[in-house]
């Protein structure tokens, strides 16, 4: 713990304990990329309190606990979603409803959200998500290898975005290039400028289902009414642009994990293999064992918190990996059990703003887990294959190349 | 090994769903295609879609409602003392046998 624990030189603030200065930076855990939840659960080890303070992107708390987290996510009146992006000046930036509005601004945005997402309504498109999933798997199957980031991962959560959208399907790669430009810019077009352009492209069809009745998600998103009042076209927008922004990095990157995982664990994909019924439960350990997201809250009030002095307008991060793999709730945190009874993990949140779309993240992933094992059941990493994880709002998995004998897939 | 959880319709019927917890009552509902569960928002207090009654029985270890779904629970029709947004009760491995009350919808 030493390396961690020891000073980058940045002054400790008056305020913070010497016990809860840690060198901890979000976006880039100890481990280069190699090992990412083990440089994360460095702040699980002995003598590291439950609040900690690093000095990393402007200096922040992070809570180290999943009840903690659990606890921060849900409480607004303490814990603010003015800000969630780290560090505070970027995230100051960053205004989309309805994820930087707090109760009880937030609840009309969220409700626009809320029909779209039911179990019912992604009843509604499962048949459609599962004809997509299988023809991206009948693709690759005789090839006997593929990169299945590029090939499947990045591909099947815009399409389902699209469908749910009701837009076009060629127009996919399109729309999928500027959301990344907003997420992680490379340089090519700015995110104000991938911005307007995804603005631009949607506004016609904004236009055209306006007074419609439409049953598409952005038709009832633009037909939405806040109150009394109609949904001005920015609102209607940012809900449109924040769906797009939280349901594609999060479902490349879970599905990226799981199919990594299945590749180099044969027993555990060997008994989905033999017991589909098994996988809803195993996508519940995966969502325990790869959490995502790292966002956080604005403290609102000075105050005493389990032992932290946190002061008002700092910000407190909830980093999801931080409960999964607590150890004090998950015994054996690292393992993945399919048969663990009683996890406890916050991998979509807790709180006003849990996760809307968590049951078509575990349909989308439920239905590729089943088409790709129905047609290509033994698989496994590449030789040699350089396979990093990045930190960030969501980690990234940089590439999963995948081989198989191509005469063990079945044709379905 | 996993958690029994037992769904009583107001008409008696029950269903038992087996799962494996780390879930919210309200995903558990779901994960068995428990029809009055309609449960919109997705467990972000904002719906009451996701209305349960829990017998005073089991009351202790389900816990009592916060502010928020005190509030929610305002707007459900057939409010009782048991109503609850089952989106807000994490599952536990003590809660194996849990019986569940579903309102009429």
């Amino acid at each position: 713990m030493q390396d961690v624990m020891e000073a980058t030189g940045s002054a400790r603030p008056a305020h913070v304990k010497p016990d809860q200065f840690v060198d901890f930076d979000i976006y880039a855990p100890p481990g280069e990329g190699k090992s990412f939840y083990e440089g994360w659960q460095l702040l699980h080890a002995q003598g590291v309190p439950d609040v900690v303070w690093t000095p990393r992107n402007e200096g922040h708390w992070i809570v180290t606990r999943n009840d903690l987290i659990d606890e921060v996510f849900a409480d607004h009146t303490r814990f603010s979603s003015r800000v969630i992006l780290l560090p505070k000046s970027a995230g100051e930036q960053h205004n989309l409803i309805p994820t930087t509005l707090d109760p009880p601004e937030h609840r009309p945005y969220r409700s626009l959200l809320n029909s779209s997402f039911s179990p019912r309504a992604v009843g509604g498109i499962e048949a459609q998500i599962r004809d997509v999933a299988a023809g991206l798997v009948e693709a690759v199957r005789l090839d006997g290898q593929c990169n299945f980031t590029t090939a499947y991962a990045e591909i099947l959560p815009i399409k389902v975005f699209m469908t749910m959208f009701g837009l076009p399907l060629e127009d996919s790669q399109q729309l999928k290039t500027w959301s990344d430009a907003t997420t992680r810019a490379d340089g090519t077009i700015s995110m104000a400028d991938a911005l307007a352009r995804i603005a631009a492209y949607l506004q016609p069809f904004l236009d055209a289902r306006k007074g419609k009745d439409g049953d598409d998600m952005l038709s009832r998103i633009v037909n939405g009414k806040i109150g009394d009042r109609a949904l001005s076209d920015v609102e209607a927008l940012q809900l449109a642009l924040q769906v797009l922004i939280a349901g594609l990095d999060t479902v490349v990157n879970f599905l990226g994990f799981t199919f990594l995982f299945l590749a180099q664990n044969p027993a555990h994909r060997q008994r989905l293999v033999e017991d589909p019924d098994l996988i809803p439960t195993a996508i519940e350990e995966l969502v325990r064992r790869f959490p995502i997201v790292t966002i956080g809250r604005e403290v609102v009030t000075d105050m005493e918190y389990h032992g932290a002095q946190l002061k008002k307008g700092e910000m407190i991060v909830t980093a999801t990996v931080l409960g999964g793999l607590d150890p004090t709730v998950n015994p054996d945190p690292m393992k993945v059990d399919f048969d663990r009874v009683g996890a406890r993990h916050v991998s979509f949140g807790t709180g006003p703003h849990k996760c809307p779309g968590a049951h078509l993240a575990r349909t989308e992933i439920s239905i590729s887990i089943e088409e790709w094992l129905k047609r290509i059941p033994v698989f496994e990493l590449a030789a040699g294959a350089d396979v990093r994880v990045m930190g960030g709002i969501a980690a990234t998995v940089n590439a999963v190349p995948l081989v198989w004998d191509p005469a063990t897939t079945r044709a379905v | 090994m996993s958690l029994k959880i037992n769904f009583q319709s107001a008409s008696g019927a029950t269903q038992v769903v087996d799962v494996a917890g780390g879930l919210t009552l309200m995903e558990a509902a779901v994960r068995g295609g428990i029809e009055e569960i309609a449960a919109e928002c997705g467990g972000g207090i904002s719906c009451a879609t996701c209305h349960v009654y829990i017998p005073e029985s089991w009351r202790e270890l389900t816990g009592v409602p916060s502010t928020m779904e005190d509030e929610l629970l305002e707007i459900v029709p057939h409010r009782q003392p048991g109503s609850r947004l089952s989106c807000q009760i994490k599952l536990t491995d003590r809660m194996d046998g849990l019986v569940v009350g579903l309102p009429v919808v």
